[in-house]
Protein backbone atom coordinates (compact mmCIF):
# COMPACT_ATOMS: atom_id res chain seq x y z
CA UNK A 1 0.00 0.00 0.00
CA UNK A 2 1.43 3.56 -0.52
CA UNK A 3 -0.16 7.02 0.34
CA UNK A 4 -0.72 9.38 -1.73
CA UNK A 5 -1.98 12.83 -1.33
CA UNK A 6 -5.46 13.71 -2.93
CA UNK A 7 -8.58 16.00 -3.47
CA UNK A 8 -12.07 13.86 -4.01
CA UNK A 9 -14.89 15.70 -4.57
CA UNK A 10 -17.41 14.61 -1.32
CA UNK A 11 -21.11 16.39 -1.82
CA UNK A 12 -20.02 19.01 -4.01
CA UNK A 13 -16.85 19.39 -2.24
CA UNK A 14 -13.42 18.98 -2.54
CA UNK A 15 -11.77 16.75 0.20
CA UNK A 16 -8.12 16.94 0.76
CA UNK A 17 -7.18 13.26 2.04
CA UNK A 18 -4.31 10.98 1.78
CA UNK A 19 -5.60 7.83 -0.50
CA UNK A 20 -3.97 4.58 0.28
CA UNK A 21 -3.51 2.40 -3.40
CA UNK A 22 -2.45 -0.61 -3.78
CA UNK A 23 -2.20 -2.69 -7.41
CA UNK A 24 -6.30 -3.76 -7.16
CA UNK A 25 -7.29 -1.00 -5.41
CA UNK A 26 -7.78 2.58 -3.99
CA UNK A 27 -9.13 3.02 -0.54
CA UNK A 28 -10.36 6.55 1.11
CA UNK A 29 -10.26 7.38 4.35
CA UNK A 30 -12.70 9.60 6.43
CA UNK A 31 -15.10 11.44 5.45
CA UNK A 32 -15.17 10.00 2.64
CA UNK A 33 -14.25 6.15 4.34
CA UNK A 34 -14.68 3.99 0.73
CA UNK A 35 -12.53 1.68 -0.83
CA UNK A 36 -12.87 1.08 -4.78
CA UNK A 37 -11.39 -2.53 -6.40
CA UNK A 38 -10.05 -1.17 -10.06
CA UNK A 39 -11.71 -4.25 -11.52
CA UNK A 40 -15.35 -2.50 -10.36
CA UNK A 41 -14.26 0.38 -12.48
CA UNK A 42 -16.04 0.48 -15.65
CA UNK A 43 -14.83 3.79 -17.61
CA UNK A 44 -12.29 6.89 -17.17
CA UNK A 45 -11.83 9.94 -18.53
CA UNK A 46 -9.78 12.68 -17.97
CA UNK A 47 -10.75 16.28 -18.05
CA UNK A 48 -7.98 19.02 -16.83
CA UNK A 49 -6.02 17.28 -14.78
CA UNK A 50 -9.66 16.21 -13.12
CA UNK A 51 -9.91 12.10 -13.49
CA UNK A 52 -13.65 10.94 -13.41
CA UNK A 53 -14.16 7.44 -12.84
CA UNK A 54 -17.23 5.10 -12.89
CA UNK A 55 -17.83 2.68 -10.44
CA UNK A 56 -20.15 -0.27 -10.87
CA UNK A 57 -22.47 -0.18 -7.60
CA UNK A 58 -25.95 -0.07 -6.89
CA UNK A 59 -26.38 2.57 -8.54
CA UNK A 60 -23.40 3.41 -10.25
CA UNK A 61 -21.14 5.82 -8.77
CA UNK A 62 -18.95 8.63 -10.17
CA UNK A 63 -15.57 9.73 -8.73
CA UNK A 64 -13.69 12.51 -8.94
CA UNK A 65 -10.06 12.73 -7.98
CA UNK A 66 -7.49 15.47 -8.71
CA UNK A 67 -3.98 15.61 -7.56
CA UNK A 68 -0.59 16.64 -9.09
CA UNK A 69 0.64 14.65 -12.53
CA UNK A 70 2.94 12.45 -10.80
CA UNK A 71 0.29 11.03 -8.93
CA UNK A 72 -2.36 10.82 -11.22
CA UNK A 73 0.50 8.96 -14.11
CA UNK A 74 0.73 6.31 -11.49
CA UNK A 75 -3.28 6.31 -10.49
CA UNK A 76 -3.91 6.20 -14.49
CA UNK A 77 -1.62 3.38 -15.47
CA UNK A 78 -2.70 1.04 -12.04
CA UNK A 79 -6.42 1.84 -12.81
CA UNK A 80 -6.16 1.20 -16.44
CA UNK A 81 -4.27 -2.20 -16.06
CA UNK A 82 -6.86 -3.17 -13.10
CA UNK A 83 -10.30 -1.95 -14.63
CA UNK A 84 -13.09 -3.86 -16.41
CA UNK A 85 -11.89 -2.77 -19.81
CA UNK A 86 -11.08 -4.53 -23.17
CA UNK A 87 -7.49 -4.34 -23.24
CA UNK A 88 -4.86 -5.93 -25.47
CA UNK A 89 -0.79 -5.64 -25.78
CA UNK A 90 0.17 -3.55 -29.04
CA UNK A 91 2.64 -1.40 -30.78
CA UNK A 92 1.06 2.16 -30.74
CA UNK A 93 1.80 5.05 -32.42
CA UNK A 94 -0.22 8.28 -31.22
CA UNK A 95 -0.38 11.10 -32.39
CA UNK A 96 0.48 9.75 -35.92
CA UNK A 97 -0.65 12.46 -38.12
CA UNK A 98 -1.89 15.22 -37.19
CA UNK A 99 -4.11 17.90 -39.12
CA UNK A 100 -2.62 16.09 -42.27
CA UNK A 101 0.95 16.50 -40.98
CA UNK A 102 3.06 13.68 -39.91
CA UNK A 103 4.02 14.60 -36.70
CA UNK A 104 7.41 14.41 -35.91
CA UNK A 105 9.31 12.40 -34.04
CA UNK A 106 6.40 9.93 -34.08
CA UNK A 107 7.42 6.16 -33.04
CA UNK A 108 6.03 2.93 -32.20
CA UNK A 109 5.92 2.70 -28.40
CA UNK A 110 5.51 -0.92 -26.75
CA UNK A 111 2.08 -0.74 -24.46
CA UNK A 112 -1.30 -1.68 -24.43
CA UNK A 113 -4.71 -0.09 -25.98
CA UNK A 114 -7.70 -0.17 -23.05
CA UNK A 115 -10.99 0.45 -24.12
CA UNK A 116 -13.30 1.79 -21.53
CA UNK A 117 -16.80 2.74 -21.67
CA UNK A 118 -16.32 6.18 -23.29
CA UNK A 119 -12.41 6.33 -24.26
CA UNK A 120 -9.74 4.60 -26.27
CA UNK A 121 -6.72 4.77 -23.97
CA UNK A 122 -3.04 4.28 -25.14
CA UNK A 123 -0.65 3.30 -22.25
CA UNK A 124 3.02 3.16 -22.32
CA UNK A 125 5.80 3.26 -19.72
CA UNK A 126 6.15 7.06 -20.73
CA UNK A 127 2.27 8.48 -21.71
CA UNK A 128 -1.41 7.46 -21.69
CA UNK A 129 -3.11 9.21 -23.86
CA UNK A 130 -6.85 9.34 -24.01
CA UNK A 131 -9.26 9.34 -27.14
CA UNK A 132 -13.10 9.76 -26.19
CA UNK A 133 -15.08 7.20 -28.43
CA UNK A 134 -17.76 10.83 -29.56
CA UNK A 135 -14.17 12.12 -30.83
CA UNK A 136 -13.55 9.63 -33.26
CA UNK A 137 -14.23 10.01 -36.66
CA UNK A 138 -12.74 7.15 -38.42
CA UNK A 139 -11.57 3.21 -37.56
CA UNK A 140 -10.04 1.60 -40.36
CA UNK A 141 -7.89 -1.87 -40.79
CA UNK A 142 -5.15 -1.11 -43.00
CA UNK A 143 -1.95 -1.21 -43.96
CA UNK A 144 1.21 0.43 -43.53
CA UNK A 145 5.17 -0.04 -44.24
CA UNK A 146 6.66 -1.09 -40.87
CA UNK A 147 10.39 -1.85 -41.13
CA UNK A 148 10.31 -2.14 -44.90
CA UNK A 149 7.53 -5.07 -44.65
CA UNK A 150 4.09 -3.80 -45.75
CA UNK A 151 2.23 -4.25 -41.90
CA UNK A 152 -1.62 -4.58 -41.24
CA UNK A 153 -2.49 -2.17 -38.57
CA UNK A 154 -5.39 -0.11 -37.16
CA UNK A 155 -6.03 3.81 -38.04
CA UNK A 156 -7.92 5.93 -35.60
CA UNK A 157 -8.98 9.16 -36.50
CA UNK A 158 -9.94 11.47 -33.95
CA UNK A 159 -11.02 15.13 -33.45
CA UNK A 160 -8.76 17.38 -31.08
CA UNK A 161 -9.45 21.03 -30.38
CA UNK A 162 -10.42 20.99 -34.43
CA UNK A 163 -7.55 19.04 -35.66
CA UNK A 164 -8.18 15.44 -37.08
CA UNK A 165 -5.74 13.54 -35.15
CA UNK A 166 -4.63 10.02 -36.46
CA UNK A 167 -3.28 7.28 -34.33
CA UNK A 168 -1.73 3.68 -35.51
CA UNK A 169 -2.19 0.48 -33.72
CA UNK A 170 -0.07 -2.83 -34.23
CA UNK A 171 -0.51 -5.95 -33.05
CA UNK A 172 -1.21 -9.35 -34.64
CA UNK A 173 -4.12 -9.02 -37.49
CA UNK A 174 -6.49 -11.46 -35.64
CA UNK A 175 -6.46 -9.14 -32.75
CA UNK A 176 -6.58 -6.34 -35.31
CA UNK A 177 -9.47 -7.71 -36.55
CA UNK A 178 -11.21 -7.69 -33.23
CA UNK A 179 -9.86 -4.23 -32.47
CA UNK A 180 -11.11 -2.96 -35.20
CA UNK A 181 -14.95 -4.27 -34.88
CA UNK A 182 -15.09 -3.66 -31.52
CA UNK A 183 -14.38 0.04 -31.90
CA UNK A 184 -16.82 0.21 -35.25
CA UNK A 185 -19.12 -0.82 -32.79
CA UNK A 186 -18.54 1.03 -30.30
CA UNK A 187 -18.78 4.29 -32.37
CA UNK A 188 -21.16 3.09 -34.90
CA UNK A 189 -23.22 6.30 -34.38
CA UNK A 190 -20.71 7.93 -36.83
CA UNK A 191 -20.87 5.16 -40.08
CA UNK A 192 -22.60 6.72 -43.30
CA UNK A 193 -23.73 5.02 -46.42
CA UNK A 194 -21.32 6.88 -48.51
CA UNK A 195 -24.27 7.95 -50.74
CA UNK A 196 -25.78 10.77 -48.48
CA UNK A 197 -23.22 13.31 -50.47
CA UNK A 198 -23.20 14.37 -53.90
CA UNK A 199 -19.71 15.37 -55.46
CA UNK A 200 -20.12 19.00 -54.63
CA UNK A 201 -21.45 18.63 -51.45
CA UNK A 202 -18.51 16.30 -51.09
CA UNK A 203 -16.18 19.12 -52.11
CA UNK A 204 -17.92 22.07 -49.62
CA UNK A 205 -16.85 19.19 -46.59
CA UNK A 206 -13.50 18.69 -48.05
CA UNK A 207 -13.39 22.39 -48.03
CA UNK A 208 -14.84 22.96 -44.51
CA UNK A 209 -12.52 20.49 -42.90
CA UNK A 210 -9.24 22.26 -44.34
CA UNK A 211 -10.70 25.40 -42.69
CA UNK A 212 -12.31 27.65 -45.41
CA UNK A 213 -15.01 29.68 -44.61
CA UNK A 214 -18.29 30.44 -46.31
CA UNK A 215 -16.88 33.55 -48.62
CA UNK A 216 -14.04 31.03 -49.87
CA UNK A 217 -16.42 28.22 -49.96
CA UNK A 218 -18.35 30.45 -52.66
CA UNK A 219 -15.10 32.14 -54.43
CA UNK A 220 -13.56 28.35 -54.83
CA UNK A 221 -16.31 26.29 -55.91
CA UNK A 222 -18.28 29.79 -57.67
CA UNK A 223 -21.54 29.01 -56.26
CA UNK A 224 -23.84 31.16 -54.67
CA UNK A 225 -24.57 31.69 -51.38
CA UNK A 226 -27.89 30.33 -51.49
CA UNK A 227 -26.87 27.11 -52.74
CA UNK A 228 -23.95 26.53 -50.32
CA UNK A 229 -26.47 27.60 -47.96
CA UNK A 230 -28.65 24.58 -48.87
CA UNK A 231 -25.84 22.67 -49.07
CA UNK A 232 -24.63 23.27 -45.21
CA UNK A 233 -28.52 22.78 -44.13
CA UNK A 234 -27.57 19.13 -45.64
CA UNK A 235 -24.85 18.45 -43.87
CA UNK A 236 -25.92 19.68 -40.65
CA UNK A 237 -29.39 17.48 -40.86
CA UNK A 238 -26.94 14.70 -41.37
CA UNK A 239 -24.73 15.59 -38.49
CA UNK A 240 -21.03 16.26 -40.18
CA UNK A 241 -21.10 19.94 -39.60
CA UNK A 242 -22.44 21.84 -36.92
CA UNK A 243 -22.91 26.12 -37.36
CA UNK A 244 -20.04 27.58 -35.47
CA UNK A 245 -21.10 31.53 -36.11
CA UNK A 246 -23.66 33.12 -38.09
CA UNK A 247 -22.94 36.30 -40.07
CA UNK A 248 -24.32 39.10 -41.35
CA UNK A 249 -24.15 41.16 -44.41
CA UNK A 250 -25.81 44.73 -44.29
CA UNK A 251 -26.64 47.56 -46.73
CA UNK A 252 -26.43 50.87 -45.94
CA UNK A 253 -29.87 52.51 -45.09
CA UNK A 254 -30.62 56.44 -46.05
CA UNK A 255 -29.09 57.76 -42.59
CA UNK A 256 -25.79 56.29 -42.93
CA UNK A 257 -25.62 56.92 -46.98
CA UNK A 258 -25.77 60.58 -45.76
CA UNK A 259 -23.41 59.62 -42.69
CA UNK A 260 -20.76 58.44 -45.55
CA UNK A 261 -21.46 61.47 -47.75
CA UNK A 262 -21.03 63.96 -45.09
CA UNK A 263 -17.64 61.96 -43.67
CA UNK A 264 -16.32 62.26 -46.94
CA UNK A 265 -16.69 65.68 -47.77
CA UNK A 266 -15.67 66.62 -44.67
CA UNK A 267 -12.57 64.57 -45.47
CA UNK A 268 -12.11 65.87 -48.85
CA UNK A 269 -12.67 69.65 -48.12
CA UNK B 1 6.55 34.44 -47.28
CA UNK B 2 7.69 32.70 -50.40
CA UNK B 3 6.65 32.03 -53.68
CA UNK B 4 5.25 29.10 -53.72
CA UNK B 5 4.39 26.29 -57.31
CA UNK B 6 1.54 24.29 -56.89
CA UNK B 7 1.88 20.90 -58.36
CA UNK B 8 -1.47 18.82 -58.51
CA UNK B 9 -3.34 16.70 -61.00
CA UNK B 10 -7.04 18.48 -59.68
CA UNK B 11 -7.85 21.69 -59.89
CA UNK B 12 -9.54 21.25 -56.75
CA UNK B 13 -6.95 20.22 -55.10
CA UNK B 14 -5.13 22.96 -56.33
CA UNK B 15 -7.60 25.41 -55.52
CA UNK B 16 -7.91 24.85 -51.77
CA UNK B 17 -3.89 25.08 -51.51
CA UNK B 18 -4.06 28.36 -53.60
CA UNK B 19 -6.71 29.49 -50.91
CA UNK B 20 -4.99 28.10 -47.71
CA UNK B 21 -1.20 29.48 -48.87
CA UNK B 22 -2.06 32.91 -49.71
CA UNK B 23 -4.58 32.97 -46.71
CA UNK B 24 -0.94 32.58 -44.98
CA UNK B 25 0.39 35.67 -46.54
CA UNK B 26 2.68 33.62 -49.83
CA UNK B 27 2.56 34.25 -53.45
CA UNK B 28 1.56 31.79 -55.53
CA UNK B 29 4.42 31.58 -58.30
CA UNK B 30 2.26 29.32 -60.63
CA UNK B 31 0.63 25.72 -60.92
CA UNK B 32 1.59 22.20 -62.45
CA UNK B 33 -0.97 19.59 -63.03
CA UNK B 34 1.37 16.96 -63.59
CA UNK B 35 5.00 16.43 -63.16
CA UNK B 36 6.41 16.97 -66.48
CA UNK B 37 4.63 20.75 -66.11
CA UNK B 38 5.80 20.80 -63.00
CA UNK B 39 9.85 20.36 -63.79
CA UNK B 40 8.95 22.63 -66.61
CA UNK B 41 7.78 25.47 -64.23
CA UNK B 42 10.18 25.06 -61.25
CA UNK B 43 12.85 26.07 -64.40
CA UNK B 44 10.76 29.01 -65.58
CA UNK B 45 9.91 30.52 -62.35
CA UNK B 46 12.74 29.52 -59.20
CA UNK B 47 10.06 29.64 -56.99
CA UNK B 48 10.77 29.67 -53.23
CA UNK B 49 9.10 26.10 -52.76
CA UNK B 50 7.08 23.28 -54.30
CA UNK B 51 4.10 21.80 -52.89
CA UNK B 52 3.81 18.37 -55.30
CA UNK B 53 1.22 16.35 -55.53
CA UNK B 54 2.59 12.06 -55.50
CA UNK B 55 0.43 10.65 -57.56
CA UNK B 56 -0.35 12.25 -60.99
CA UNK B 57 -0.32 11.33 -64.64
CA UNK B 58 2.38 11.45 -66.99
CA UNK B 59 5.36 11.98 -64.72
CA UNK B 60 4.40 11.30 -61.32
CA UNK B 61 5.50 13.51 -58.01
CA UNK B 62 8.67 11.09 -56.71
CA UNK B 63 10.11 11.67 -60.73
CA UNK B 64 9.12 15.03 -60.99
CA UNK B 65 11.20 15.47 -57.07
CA UNK B 66 14.20 14.04 -58.66
CA UNK B 67 14.27 15.92 -61.83
CA UNK B 68 13.68 19.13 -59.95
CA UNK B 69 16.61 18.52 -57.31
CA UNK B 70 19.05 17.76 -60.34
CA UNK B 71 18.69 20.99 -61.36
CA UNK B 72 18.90 22.37 -57.96
CA UNK B 73 19.81 20.26 -55.03
CA UNK B 74 18.41 23.34 -52.64
CA UNK B 75 15.38 23.01 -54.12
CA UNK B 76 12.55 22.52 -51.20
CA UNK B 77 9.38 20.34 -52.16
CA UNK B 78 6.88 19.61 -49.54
CA UNK B 79 4.81 16.13 -50.77
CA UNK B 80 1.30 15.74 -51.13
CA UNK B 81 0.32 12.49 -50.08
CA UNK B 82 -3.25 10.42 -49.63
CA UNK B 83 -4.04 8.62 -46.73
CA UNK B 84 -2.60 5.11 -47.35
CA UNK B 85 0.29 6.53 -48.99
CA UNK B 86 2.66 7.32 -46.42
CA UNK B 87 4.39 4.66 -47.11
CA UNK B 88 5.88 7.10 -50.29
CA UNK B 89 6.77 9.40 -47.66
CA UNK B 90 10.42 7.52 -47.11
CA UNK B 91 10.90 7.20 -50.36
CA UNK B 92 10.26 10.79 -51.11
CA UNK B 93 12.68 11.94 -48.11
CA UNK B 94 15.07 9.90 -49.59
CA UNK B 95 14.76 11.29 -52.97
CA UNK B 96 15.43 14.74 -51.27
CA UNK B 97 11.52 16.39 -50.45
CA UNK B 98 12.18 18.51 -47.24
CA UNK B 99 8.44 17.91 -45.63
CA UNK B 100 5.36 16.25 -46.31
CA UNK B 101 1.67 16.87 -46.20
CA UNK B 102 -1.21 14.21 -45.98
CA UNK B 103 -4.77 14.78 -47.56
CA UNK B 104 -6.92 15.79 -46.48
CA UNK B 105 -4.84 18.63 -44.65
CA UNK B 106 -6.27 21.63 -42.81
CA UNK B 107 -5.23 24.96 -43.44
CA UNK B 108 -2.76 25.74 -40.22
CA UNK B 109 -1.39 22.53 -40.34
CA UNK B 110 0.20 23.60 -43.98
CA UNK B 111 1.12 26.79 -43.05
CA UNK B 112 2.77 25.60 -40.17
CA UNK B 113 4.67 23.03 -42.38
CA UNK B 114 5.31 25.30 -45.07
CA UNK B 115 6.94 27.89 -42.92
CA UNK B 116 9.24 25.08 -41.71
CA UNK B 117 10.15 24.28 -44.42
CA UNK B 118 10.96 27.80 -45.93
CA UNK B 119 12.89 28.58 -42.91
CA UNK B 120 15.42 25.16 -43.46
Amino acid sequence: MTEVPLKVEHDGKWVVIKASVSEDRITFPEPIDKEILFKSIFDMEEKKSVLVLMVKGNPDAIIRIASVEKVLVVLKRLILAGCNAYRLMAYFMSPAIRGGVLAKNAQWEKGSIVVVKTGIWFVSAAKQICVPLTDVAAIELTKREVQGKQTDIVRIDHVESGEVVSSLVLCPLSTLQVLANFLKDATKGIDMAGNELDSVDQQVAMLVYSGMDSHAIENMLNIPHKQLDEIYDRIIKLGIAEVIIIRREVQLTTKGVRYISDATKTQTN
Amino acid sequence: MGTILIVDDTLFMRTLLKNILFSGGHSIAGEAANGEEAVAKYKELKPDLVTMDVVMPKVNGIEALKAIKQLDPAARVIMCTAVGQEQMVKLAIKTGAKGYIVKPFQAPKVLEEVKNVLAS
